[in-house]
């Protein structure tokens, strides 16, 4: 940026909230040098500096691109509406927080997809940073645009938008593409050209060689190559051992506070429990843990480099990692002394939850949370989730017993098969635990009891078993959550619902074909954006862009689709095979469950990526 | 022991509220390996207390915050490992050890001093504040309209303004800071810029020094 620019943004930054979002200058960010030769990055967070800075995966390929040397990577996050407008209104183009370099000077602009309802910010930021939106528009000049990430899965609603998907785990693929993009820009080969050469690096996805076409009641009739080199399907990254891939060993560290502002370290990758209505857990398989070893070698450096005072183990079912008690014995031997708690969230009520319960309250008490789902155990059945009520008051009296007070619960509303009696349920469980506090004799719990009960909307996702399930009506979920509202009047019980809309338009996304991209551009053309945000949710003006875009929202969300019918997102391969997946939706209506998958092999696929299930 | 810490809080970081400052200043020791003291209770943290939190917006020239340690360190060795765990935009410049029951450094300011400089392009705003200056000082009162926490209320500014002077092409201004009298320098430039009759431009602002009430620095003896 030249100087007058600069001074304009200074004088922006004085009148925004919480500049410090966007000045950079972080402990541990790296400042690479633009040489020439190397491969520029920008790695874009289409939500808030504190949100984007919570986000362990943007740390990751962070890394692992600052250490190529012939590549950089800086990150631009998502302006609040105020610096917003006033980029505008300054001619400001977006910038990146390291070099301040606007977004259309990097080879490459790169999008994580962590959430449907972030997708008009990716339309704001590409606008803001001078880059035509649709990927038909943009000049030999213009950055390369892609996108990875769980959303990634289903890249259809946005194959206008980005030019290129990677699908799967990021840390090899991503220098891989990067080098391809970077050698043909230096070059001078052409944006198709170069784009071509993509699409023959192993997972990624570029739509432009793809061609739909639809039947007359608005199914997709088919999906087919319309370059004969592009390869079908696209296969996922899978990173076999965690071990040996590179993992931060100094993160930047944000002067303003991150929603999650701590160490994180991933201890496990995947998950074999099956829930049916968790994407993640397909997405994510093969299960992979990374040693408790190289855990306490990651975390010595990471307390030296950042000075953290908290740390959390992540992963998608930290109970069922397999040397947890070690892993938090050792971590609370080499830092209880430092005063770094330790937190654990997301621990399943089975496996050793115990152990790690009694290490972790030498250190913190933080608040315990547990996920059941559903209220009744045939609901759990349908859905997998393989955890009983006697577990879960077992466990909660625990906790109770060694001083925890606070329980949040978490459910979901309008799963597949769902009555009122499962909903009644919810409130039943809540009482039970309840209960279990007030057996204990007063001197023997803490005080201040309260549950918290939070209930999702279910939104059926691509790649579940519940890929071919309807939604409920938004009258539906709005009756639900009124009949739970009624029903959790219980002392001491707090009651959290979201918005059924916000829920309804996530379904629409998530299993939108490319029509839905012509809705999402007359979204941001009507002004939504930050949509992820309660206060800027604006459902009117969504309804509004259907109607322009002559498209029905409930096609979407709301049909049971048949189970021959050609999926949008099918032309990718993730491992788990859509048979699995139709075998699993139909014990679910059976309320048949399935084990984990350590036990024995259940074929969902995953055995045909090499060397994948050895574990 | 305590420790006082003379720092600087450059440029880069004006935009880094005192909330966060104290954070960052928090992880730096943590990273130091200093023997800090923690805080009782749930959430242990490091005690370190800063003589007077600076504005967003305003470079600190000699920022002064006050850290009690656990056992002796000299102040080489304090500022050697601190000085390398700092963020970029942190400067550790001076380190003086207190006796334990040395009063606190936020009970000993008095004043702070201030530079304000134009940025390129400023030249003729400039030119305006400073010839305002004269006339701004001999009025016998400066009335603003004071916004806290708790509320507006009218308030004067003039008996704020200990000393305000051009100097070297900066203006510098000596301004109340305790428990009596305050006087903040966006509301000093905000009520110059009334009287120039010109729209408040945004200056480069840093702080000079704390001062006690002898005027002098609240590090020195």
């Amino acid at each position: 940026m030249d100087e007058m620019v600069l001074q304009r943004l200074e004088a922006l930054l004085a009148r925004v909230q919480r500049p410090a979002r966007y000045v950079g200058g972080e402990l541990n960010a790296r400042v690479k040098a633009w040489e020439d030769g190397i491969t520029t990055f920008a790695f874009c967070f289409p939500d808030t500096y504190e949100v984007a800075m919570s986000h362990l995966g943007m740390k990751i390929i962070y890394d692992i691109v600052n250490r190529q040397e012939d590549m950089l990577c800086e990150r631009v996050m998502m302006p609040w509406t105020d610096m917003m407008d006033g980029l505008k209104e300054e001619g400001i183009p977006l910038f990146s927080l390291e070099n301040k370099a606007p977004l259309s000077r990097f080879d490459v602009v790169g999008f994580t997809l962590q959430y449907e309802m972030s997708y008009t910010n990716i339309l704001h930021m590409l606008e803001l940073g001078g880059i035509p939106l649709r990927n038909a528009q943009r000049g030999e000049g213009d950055p390369i645009v892609i996108a990875g990430g769980p959303c990634a899965c289903n890249p259809e609603p946005l194959h206008a938008f980005i030019d290129a998907f990677l699908m799967g785990d990021g840390e090899e693929a991503t220098p891989q593409a990067l080098r391809v993009i970077g050698r043909g820009r230096r070059e001078g080969l052409a944006r198709t050209e170069i784009l071509r050469q993509l699409a023959q690096v192993p997972g990624m996805y570029v739509p432009g060689l793809y061609e739909a076409s639809y039947r007359e009641d608005g199914q997709l009739l088919s999906f087919a190559p319309a370059d004969p080199k592009a390869p079908l399907p696209v296969e996922k990254r899978v990173l076999l051992n965690l071990d040996q891939a590179d993992f931060p060993e100094d993160i930047p560290v944000p002067f303003a506070e991150a929603v999650h502002d701590r160490i994180v370290l991933e201890v496990m990758r995947g998950c074999t429990r099956g829930c049916r209505f968790c994407q993640a857990g397909m997405l994510y398989r093969p299960i992979r843990e990374r040693s408790a070893q190289r855990l306490f070698e990651l975390a010595e450096k990471l307390v030296d480099a950042t000075g953290y005072e908290e740390m959390s183990l992540s992963s998608l079912s930290t109970g069922d990692y397999s040397q947890l008690g070690e892993l938090v014995q050792g971590l609370n031997a080499r830092f209880a002394q430092k005063r770094i708690s330790l937190s654990l969230p997301s621990l399943r009520i089975d496996g050793h939850l115990q152990e790690a319960l009694s290490d972790t309250a030498r250190v913190k008490k933080s608040g315990l949370t547990f996920a059941p789902e559903a209220g009744t155990q045939r609901l759990r059945d349908v859905i997998n989730k393989g955890v009983t009520e006697e577990d879960l008051l077992r466990t909660v009296g625990e906790a109770f017993a060694q001083g925890y007070s606070q329980v949040k619960l978490y459910f979901m509303i309008g799963l597949p098969t769902e009555t009122d009696e499962d909903l009644l349920g919810i409130a039943d469980l809540a009482r039970k635990v309840a209960g279990v506090y007030y057996a204990l004799p007063k001197g023997e719990r803490a005080r201040g009891l309260r549950i918290t009960v939070s209930c999702a909307t279910f939104v059926p996702k691509p790649f579940t078993p519940f890929q071919w399930a309807a939604q409920d009506t938004l009258e539906e979920i709005k009756r639900k959550q009124a009949l739970l509202r009624e029903a959790l009047k219980i002392k001491n019980v707090t009651f959290n619902w979201h918005d059924p809309e916000v829920s309804f338009l996530e379904a629409c996304f998530a299993r939108g074909d490319r029509r839905m991209a012509e809705v999402l551009y007359r979204a941001y053309q009507k002004g939504c954006r930050l949509d992820g945000w309660n206060e800027h949710f604006d459902y009117e003006s969504w309804l509004a862009a259907f109607e322009d875009a002559g498209l029905d929202p409930h096609f979407y969300a709301n049909r049971q689709r048949p189970k021959e019918e050609l999926f949008p997102w099918e032309l990718l391969d993730i491992g788990v095979t859509k048979a699995f997946l139709w075998q699993e939706n139909e014990k679910a209506h059976e309320a048949k469950t399935t084990p984990d998958c350590r036990e024995y092999c259940l074929g969902c696929g995953l055995t045909r990526f090499e060397g994948a299930c050895e574990t | 022991m305590k420790m006082l810490l003379v720092f600087k809080k450059e440029r880069e970081l004006r935009f880094i509220g005192h909330l966060d400052l104290q954070r960052a200043m928090q992880r730096a020791l943590r990273r130091s390996g200093l023997p800090s003291s923690y805080s009782q209770g749930f959430n242990p943290h490091i005690i370190l207390s800063f003589a007077a939190p600076l504005a967003v917006g305003i470079t600190g020239e000699r920022e002064i915050a006050e850290i009690p340690l656990m056992s002796p360190v000299s102040p080489a060795e304090f500022l050697e490992r601190l000085g390398r765990a700092l963020p970029p935009g942190l400067k550790a410049l001076e380190a003086l050890p207190q006796p334990d029951d040395a009063p606190a450094a936020m009970a000993r300011v008095f004043a702070a001093q201030y530079a304000f400089a134009p940025l390129k392009g400023q030249e003729a705003v400039w030119g305006q504040l400073t010839e305002a200056l004269p006339a701004f000082l001999a009025r016998e009162e400066i009335p603003y309209i004071r916004r806290s926490k708790s509320g507006e209320r009218p308030d004067d500014l003039r008996p704020g303004i200990l000393n305000l002077f051009e100097k070297e092409g900066e203006m510098r201004a000596t301004l109340a800071l305790n428990q009596q009298l305050t006087a903040k320098p966006d509301q000093l430039l905000a009520s110059l810029s009334e009287t120039a009759g010109v729209d408040q431009p945004l200056l480069d602002i840093r702080r000079l020094a704390l001062l006690d009430a002898r005027f002098a620095p609240l590090e020195q003896p």
